[in-house]
């Protein structure tokens, strides 16, 4: 019977629009989640797998050691295919000329993303036995031979290759690649104990596959052993997945939590609606339990329809998405599952965690407000209220995140960002306290107004400004974004490295650019050089430090250092000042606070078998992203002036153009051309996609928070009503009332505006400062912007909300 | 007498606390309503009429003494005991009429038969709202009726379950006075033909001289007003319950 009653109640009000609100709110978080969820996860699925193309794979054991068989029959249990190859330096002969080669000896199946792309276009095939493929600057230094000598065996040159996919971008490398066949090894005899090989084994297959494999696999590897992924920090776009992943997961953090606002908003309505109903149906003898069992389902039903709308909306969300991705990236579908689980979940708790509170207050009305209607039972503690409705919030943002700790923070921003604009507020309203109370000046009276329900507005006011405090902040943090990417990859950014530019092919070269019209960056010398003490004290190898050498652990490798009177584009300095004097260097932060260096400390590197001592004058931060010769080490011109050097450049060349390298290429035989305009592009397509799924997430915080804010103009309308009528019947015209109402309103949104821009700034610093690492400034636009908007969307929306109410004559609102 | 007693009241207190301290509504009320009878409490606003409606129809609880409703003592009984006796003994009407707006007429007057699981509400409810004519507006809302026919559509609500008593607040207060004729005609029509019991809580003396007895609610006490057809509203004391109590 009560099932029959409840499902009268719902139809009914469903059709009459009374459950509007609430449902669209519950749709609006189901939505969010199943819908981000859905998208982000295609994203996140397209973007791994254009970025497993810069890997060649989706994962990467590189080991100095053959790796353990243990490790490979994982991979096979798990059913991941794998590839292993072997990466070593090696001297190549042909007749007189020789050169070190980097030798990259690949097993079938190589690559497992991405393709090599040979000089005359792609190809899905792998050097025959005996055959070498090799890269094109090779053969221009070794005078295109047929033949190449590896150790004790000979291989035929059949191909050229433009760029293996897992190149990485590398304008140092020195020594060219050449690709062979894994089996072929063993002939050559260049293996011995002890040679510095790198044994890297590739991985590829489903997420889960992927995710069981790293929990299981990655504690076993040693320190000399590198787990790499796509976003390890390898790859051009590492930087770039990382933030836009933090952003995506923030942003729909907000967007759920403000959704489950403006659900606990619109509940407490639905529940104070029926609290007529609850005290007629208690004096016609129903029982608590018919009560509880009635509107248990009432709010169910309300729940399901949520929840169904949502799941419609998510899919729909996807599917359109999807229809404006290139067919690469939609190809890509994740399973349904976890999105509809999701979505699911969070219809049912949000709905029922926040409408607990104003549920309990329903079910306590007592039957006696049939005759006494200002009786409204139990007062259960606000704090009651608050932690349901944080507790709920924070299991959703768990349950979607998967992260205890932004969940945590997010929640405490919430409730701190809650405190704050009640108080700040509270306070505001409460200044206003001297205004005259006369009644013919609309102003007056929205200011009267404002003042009378000072508690009430100050609850009003945090949902207004909190609802703009998160759109202004994810408004702020996808521009800068944005702005971050484009200022990495600009249009025209460089797609040609050119390397080992003799100092006498240096003008010619120079010549050669202006006569083409071809802009090039600026030209960097290069001089191979190792770090061998800090302040006196020798530095070791970490393959020393691993066996037990007692030491500072250095790095391994040879350096690529560079001289320079100013800082590089693309570089900011941290400390110091940057090279004034030839026994100065600057360092590169990073690696200073990997080595432990500060400002002063003394460097000893060893160039041509020379010893060279510096001091660190300065710290500088690089953008590693920049498409740009990037350096650890700059010297003072003087220092470096001994030593002999080649150099580098780099430059954009439009398509139409690519005739000039080759011309180039034949001009200047010993300069190495690197090629990485594919990589410029793959990479313009992921930043692409981010900047959808920012776009995305950015209207669905602007939905959620505009319907906190029309949720939150529906409360107190009744005491508004009593207010109206009142001034009505004491002959207060139309105009007036329209008028002051309006301007409350505004008023309110003025207030909260600038409480939002003040607070969405102090927000924007933190999260810029420790999470996204960007640029901090002020808006100072906003602080004039934000409360004009916000009096402009309040007043709209408030008096949209009256508008019934105002056009009642005094004997309606008088009855009502 | 008390088998012929619908409600039997005995020393009835009832104080609720303000901040100026403790208020006396309603101070030693002794009562007794026959079955079948109709009574009419009159008092100025304010006297304690509703209050002592709330009370009688055991939808609150007195400070002090004793109710007994169709034989049931109120005093023994829990919320949920409270709301089990209303099912099967009472009913109401009230001055805002108390329909559920998002309900039709028809499924307004169905909901307490389907309260108390009655099969076939509807078909009774039908019939109810025959009864009070308004059978060409069964799949009407509250907001499409006028003031008259609400009140007309809670009458028939009232009645559906076939109450042992029946309380009336203000039944036409909200009314103008042709309606409010017929909306009194109805009530007292089928209070007659299903021998309900009838309260009613008035200002309106006209109304009240319908009921076979009226009692005067004065500063919490109440006095019977003897002479049916003195519409002056004279009053003599018959029993002072506060004498009595003492």
């Amino acid at each position: 019977m009560e099932s029959r009653i409840a499902w009268k109640l719902f139809k009914r009000e469903l059709l009459q629009g009374q459950l509007l609100l609430i449902i669209l709110a519950i749709t609006l978080a189901v939505l969010s989640v199943s819908g981000l969820a859905q998208v982000s996860e295609r994203l996140q699925l397209a973007i791994n797998g254009q970025a497993s193309k810069f890997i060649a794979a989706d994962r990467i054991i590189n080991s100095p050691v053959p790796l353990d068989e243990k490790i490979l029959v994982k991979a096979d249990a798990l059913g991941l295919r794998h590839v292993a190859s072997m990466q070593f330096n090696s001297m190549a002969y042909s007749g007189d000329a020789f050169q070190l080669v980097t030798v990259r000896a690949v097993g079938d199946g190589y690559p497992l993303k991405g393709v090599i792309e040979l000089s005359d276009g792609p190809t899905d095939k792998l050097p025959k036995a005996d055959q070498i493929w090799y890269e094109t600057r090779l053969g221009g230094i070794l005078g295109y031979p047929k033949q190449l000598e590896l150790g004790n065996a000979n291989f035929s040159l059949s191909a050229e290759i433009a760029r293996l996919p897992d190149a990485g971008f590398n304008p140092f490398a020195s020594s060219p690649v050449v690709l062979m066949r894994l089996q072929d090894v063993p002939k050559t005899g260049v293996i011995q104990p002890g040679s510095r090989v790198s044994y890297i084994h590739q991985f590829a297959g489903e997420a889960d596959q992927l995710k069981a494999f790293e929990a299981e696999v990655k504690p076993l590897l040693n320190n000399s052993q590198r787990w790499i992924d796509v976003q390890s920090g390898d790859s051009p776009i590492a930087g770039a997945v990382k933030r836009a992943e933090r952003f995506l997961l923030l942003a729909s953090l907000l967007g759920i939590a403000l959704a489950c606002a403006a659900i606990g908003i619109a509940a407490q309505r639905y529940c104070q609606r029926h609290f007529d109903v609850v005290a007629m149906l208690k004096t016609f003898g129903a029982s608590s339990r018919q009560i509880r069992i009635l509107f248990g389902l009432h709010l169910l039903l309300v729940t399901l329809a949520g929840i169904v709308l949502g799941l419609i909306g998510g899919f729909l969300l996807d599917t359109l998405i999807s229809a404006y991705l290139p067919a690469s990236i939609s190809a890509y579908s994740p399973p349904l599952f976890r999105p509809i689980a999701l979505g699911v979940a969070t219809g049912l708790i949000s709905a029922f965690m926040f409408s607990a509170y104003p549920l309990m207050r329903l079910l306590a009305i007592p039957p006696l407000r049939v005759l006494q209607r200002q009786l409204e039972g139990i007062q259960l503690g606000m704090w009651l209220h608050l932690v349901l409705s944080l507790s709920a919030m924070a299991l959703l943002g768990y349950l979607y995140s998967q992260s205890l700790v932004l969940t945590l923070t997010v929640v405490a921003a919430v409730m701190l960002l809650g405190v704050l604009l009640s108080l700040f507020g509270f306070l505001l309203i409460r200044a206003g306290h001297s205004v005259g109370m006369k009644t013919t000046n609309p102003m007056q009276l929205a200011l009267a107004g404002l003042r009378r329900r000072a508690r009430q507005n100050a609850v009003q006011l945090v949902g207004f400004s909190s609802a703009l405090v998160l759109l202004l902040t994810i408004i702020a943090l996808r521009q800068d974004l944005l702005d971050e990417w484009h200022k990495q990859l600009p249009e025209q950014s460089p797609n040609y490295f050119l390397v080992n530019i003799a100092p006498e092919e240096q003008a010619p070269l120079e010549a050669y650019f202006n006569d083409n019209s071809v802009k090039a960056t600026d030209i960097y010398p290069v001089i191979r050089g190792r770090l061998v003490a800090i302040n006196g004290e020798q530095l070791i190898s970490a393959e020393q430090a691993e066996r037990g050498v007692d030491g500072r652990v250095g790095i391994s490798r040879e350096l690529n250092l560079t001289w320079r009177t100013s800082l590089p584009p693309n570089n900011e300095l941290v400390s110091g000042h940057f090279n004034q004097k030839a026994d100065e260097v600057s360092v590169e932060s990073g690696v200073a606070e990997r080595l432990g260096i500060g400002l002063g400390d003394e460097l000893s590197y060893v160039i041509d078998n020379q010893p060279l001592t510096v001091k660190v004058a300065s710290i500088r931060a690089v953008h590693w992203e920049t498409m740009q010769p990037n350096f650890f080490m700059i010297f003072h011109p003087d220092a470096l002036a001994p030593f002999a050097y080649t150099s580098m450049a780099s430059f954009y060349l439009d398509d139409s153009k690519r005739p000039l390298v080759i011309e180039l290429i034949k001009r200047f035989p010993t300069v190495s051309i690197i090629d990485v305009g594919a990589m410029v592009k793959q990479l313009r397509q992921i930043i692409n996609q981010v900047s959808l799924s920012l776009t995305l997430v950015l209207v669905l915080v602007l939905l959620a928070s505009s319907l906190v804010m029309i949720a939150q103009t529906e409360a107190g309308m009744a005491t508004r009503q009593r207010e109206l009528a009142v001034l009505r019947t004491f002959g207060a015209s139309g105009w007036l009332l329209r008028m002051a109402t309006a301007l409350e309103f505004a008023l309110l949104g003025l207030i909260a505006g600038l409480l939002a821009a003040i607070v969405a700034e102090f927000t924007i610093y933190l999260l810029k400062t420790q999470v996204f690492e960007l640029v901090v400034y002020m808006h100072w636009n906003w602080w004039l912007l934000a409360p004009l908007a916000g009096a402009a969307i309040v007043a709209l929306l408030g008096t949209w909300r009256c508008r019934q109410l105002l056009r009642k004559s005094c004997r309606q609102l008088l009855q009502g | 007498m008390l088998e012929n007693s619908a409600i039997k009241v005995s020393d009835l207190y009832k104080s609720v606390t303000t901040q100026e301290g403790e208020l006396t509504i309603l101070n030693g009320i002794n009562l007794d309503v026959k079955s079948g009878e109709s009574v009419a409490i009159l008092g100025p606003s304010g006297s304690g009429k509703s209050t002592l409606l709330g009370l009688l129809a055991a939808l609150d609880s007195p400070t002090r003494g004793e109710i007994v409703l169709d034989g049931v003592t109120l005093n023994g009984l829990d919320e949920e005991g409270k709301a089990a006796l209303r099912k099967q003994k009472v009913s109401f009407i009230f001055q805002s009429f108390m329909l559920v707006d998002t309900l039709n007429a028809l499924e307004n007057v169905m909901l307490p038969a389907e309260l108390s699981g009655v099969n076939d509400a509807k078909q009774k409810a039908q019939q109810m709202l025959e009864r009070v004519g308004l059978s060409h507006r069964l799949n009407h809302f509250p907001n499409q009726l006028s003031g008259g026919e609400q009140q007309r559509v809670a009458i028939a609500r009232a009645f559906i379950c076939e109450p042992k008593v029946l309380f009336a607040d203000e039944p036409t207060g909200n009314l103008d006075g042709a309606n409010s004729d017929r909306v009194a005609d109805m009530l007292f029509e089928l209070n007659r033909e299903s021998d309900t019991t009838l309260v009613l809580v008035t200002h309106d003396l006209q109304l009240a001289n319908r009921c076979q007895r009226r009692l005067n609610m004065q500063a919490g006490q109440l006095s019977e007003v003897v002479s049916a057809s003195d519409n002056s509203g004279e009053q003599v004391m018959a029993r002072s319950s506060a004498a009595e109590a003492s």
